[in-house]
C-alpha cells in the first residue's frame, strides 16, 4: 500500500484528493454490495480495469497487484468453497479483489501529502471535540515515513538470526524488533523537536 | 544576523547519575569547528546543548546571541541538526514532502514553498528524486536530503553529530565537501574522522566531559593521537 503512487496527469491524478475518496468509497461500498449476477460481476470486472485505463496505469498493473493479493483471494476462496455454490465464492473473490483494486486507485493517483491534506481538512469539523487535526496528519505521515524503516528492521534481524544459525522464529525477534523500534522512536523524537515541530 | 559567537561560561551538564559536561567555558568564531574525543567522553551532549535538546545544568550558553534553555523555538530556526543515522531524522514519506516540513509554520505561501523545495532538491542533485518515497534512497543520498532539509531553512548555524558515521567513503567525502567546503554557515562538526577534523579551523577535543584540549586542528589531533596509543 505504500509507495504505490505513479506520477501522472489522468483525469485520476487531477481529481481533488477529497472528492476521489468520496468517489471511491462510493465505489467499494456499491460493489461489496452486488449481488451474485454473473453478468454484474463481469460488468465490475470491466468497469475496474476502464478505471485503471483511466488512471493512465495500464491492465497490466491492476494484474500485478492481484498477484499481490493471491493469498487473500486464495483464502477467501479456500475458506468458502466447501459451504457455498461456486457462484457465490466467485462473487466474493470478485468484489474482494475489486473492492482492493479500486481502493489501490487513490494510492496510485494521489500523492501521500495530497491524501493526508484531503483527511486533515475532513477532520478539522473534529476540532471543537479536541482533535488536533494537524497533528493527526502528521503522525499519519510519520507513519508512512517509519513503515519501511521498521521493515527494514525485522529484515535485519531475521538475517542475524539466519547469520548465527538460530531458527527463524517470528517470537524470538519480537523482543529485539521492539527494542530497535523504541530506540528509533526516541531518535526521531529528537529529530521532530531540532526540526521544529510544535 | 548578530554575531556568530558561540559562547560558553562554566556550563555544566549532569544526568541521573552521571556528568556528561564539566565546567566548560569556550567562546568560538570560527566557521568550521571540529569536536573530536573519544566515545562517551561529552561530545554529543555539548553539541545538543547549542539547540536546546539538552539544557545546562549549570553556567550559560550563547549561540549567536540566543540563550538556549530559554528561547528554544528561537535558537531552533538559527541552528540546523544533522544527527548520525538519516534514517532517524527524515520525517515525512517523501522527499520534497521532507524538505518542505522545514519550511511549513514560516506563514509562505504555497508556491513559493514549491520553488524553494525544487530549487534546493536541484542544489542537492535531489531533483529526479522529488516524488520518490525516502525509504527507495540510499544511505548518502538520505543524508544529502537531511543536509538540504536542513539547509532550505536558512540557519546560521550547522550543527553535525557524526554526519558520515553511517556513509560509505564516497558518500562521506560528498557530505563532508558539503559541509566544509560549499556551505557558507557556521559549522559545528563532531567526527571520529581526523582528516575531515583537520580541515576545520579550530577543533575542540572533549575527555570525560571537559574541554581538555583546544586550538589549530594539527597539533590539537596530533596530541590525540599520542594519548590513543598510549594503553
Ligand atoms: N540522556 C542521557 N542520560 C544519561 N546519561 C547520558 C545521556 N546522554 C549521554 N549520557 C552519558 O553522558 C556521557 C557523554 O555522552 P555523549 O555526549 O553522548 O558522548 P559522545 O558523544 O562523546 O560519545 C556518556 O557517558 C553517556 O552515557
Ligand atoms: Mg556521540
Amino acid at each position: 500500500m505504500i509507495s504505490l503512487y505513479r506520477p501522472g496527469t489522468s483525469l485520476l491524478h487531477r481529481m481533488p484528493a477529497g472528492p476521489k475518496l468520496v468517489v471511491v468509497a462510493g465505489l467499494a461500498t456499491a460493489i461489496s454490495l452486488l449481488p451474485a449476477n454473473p453478468l454484474l460481476l463481469a460488468a465490475v470486472l470491466v468497469a475496474v480495469a476502464g478505471c485503471y485505463l483511466l488512471a493512465g496505469t495500464g491492465i497490466a498493473e491492476a494484474g500485478r497487484q492481484l498477484w499481490r493479493l493471491r493469498w487473500v483471494l486464495l483464502v477467501v476462496s479456500l475458506s468458502q468453497v466447501f459451504f457455498l455454490p461456486v457462484l457465490a465464492v466467485a462473487a466474493n473473490v470478485i468484489r474482494v479483489g475489486a473492492v482492493v483494486l479500486v481502493a489501490n486507485l487513490i494510492t496510485l493517483t494521489t500523492r501521500t501529502d495530497r491524501l493526508i491534506d484531503a483527511l486533515e481538512r475532513a477532520l478539522r469539523p473534529l476540532r471543537k471535540l479536541g482533535v488536533n487535526s494537524d497533528r493527526v496528519a502528521l503522525m499519519l505521515s510519520m507513519t508512512i515515513t517509519t513503515i519501511p524503516v521498521i521493515a527494514g528492521f525485522a529484515a535485519r534481524i531475521r538475517e542475524a538470526q539466519r547469520a548465527r544459525g538460530v531458527t527463524v522464529s517470528p517470537f524470538a525477534a519480537v523482543v529485539p524488533l521492539l527494542v530497535m523500534a523504541l530506540k528509533h522512536a526516541d531518535d526521531l523524537a529528537d529529530a521532530l523537536v531540532a526540526r521544529g515541530a510544535d | 544576523m548578530s554575531d556568530h559567537v558561540i559562547g560558553f561560561e562554566h556550563v555544566s551538564v549532569r544526568f541521573a547519575r552521571h556528568t556528561a559536561l564539566r565546567d566548560v567555558s569556550v567562546r568560538l568564531e570560527q566557521r568550521r569547528i571540529a569536536v573530536i574525543g573519544s566515545n562517551g567522553s561529552g561530545k554529543s551532549t555539548f553539541a545538543r546543548t547549542l539547540n536546546g535538546l539538552i539544557v545546562a545544568s549549570e553556567g550559560e550558553i550563547r549561540v549567536h546571541g540566543i540563550d538556549p534553555a530559554r528561547e528554544p523555538k528561537q535558537v531552533r530556526q538559527r541552528v540546523g541538526f544533522i544527527f548520525s543515522n538519516p534514517d532517524t531524522q527524515i520525517i515525512m514519506p517523501t522527499v520534497a514532502e521532507d524538505v518542505a516540513f522545514s519550511l511549513r509554520r514560516r506563514g509562505l505561501p504555497r508556491a513559493e514553498i514549491r520553488d524553494r523545495v525544487t530549487a534546493a532538491l536541484n542544489d542537492f542533485g535531489l531533483a529526479a528524486e522529488a516524488d520518490s518515497p525516502v525509504h527507495e534512497l540510499s544511505s548518502g543520498q538520505k543524508q544529502l536530503l537531511a543536509l538540504c532539509a536542513v539547509l532550505i531553512g536558512e540557519p546560521g548555524l550547522v550543527v553535525a553529530d557524526e554526519p558520515t558515521a553511517y556513509l560509505d567513503a564516497a558518500n562521506s567525502r560528498r557530505i563532508a565537501g558539503f559541509l566544509l567546503d560549499r556551505m557558507p554557515q557556521q559549522l559545528v562538526l563532531i567526527t571520529h574522522d581526523l582528516r575531515l577534523a583537520a580541515r576545520c579551523d579550530i577543533a575542540l577535543r572533549f575527555e570525560g566531559g571537559r574541554l581538555s584540549d583546544q586550538g589549530e586542528p594539527g597539533p590539537v589531533i596530533a596530541r590525540y593521537e599520542e594519548d590513543q596509543e598510549q594503553p
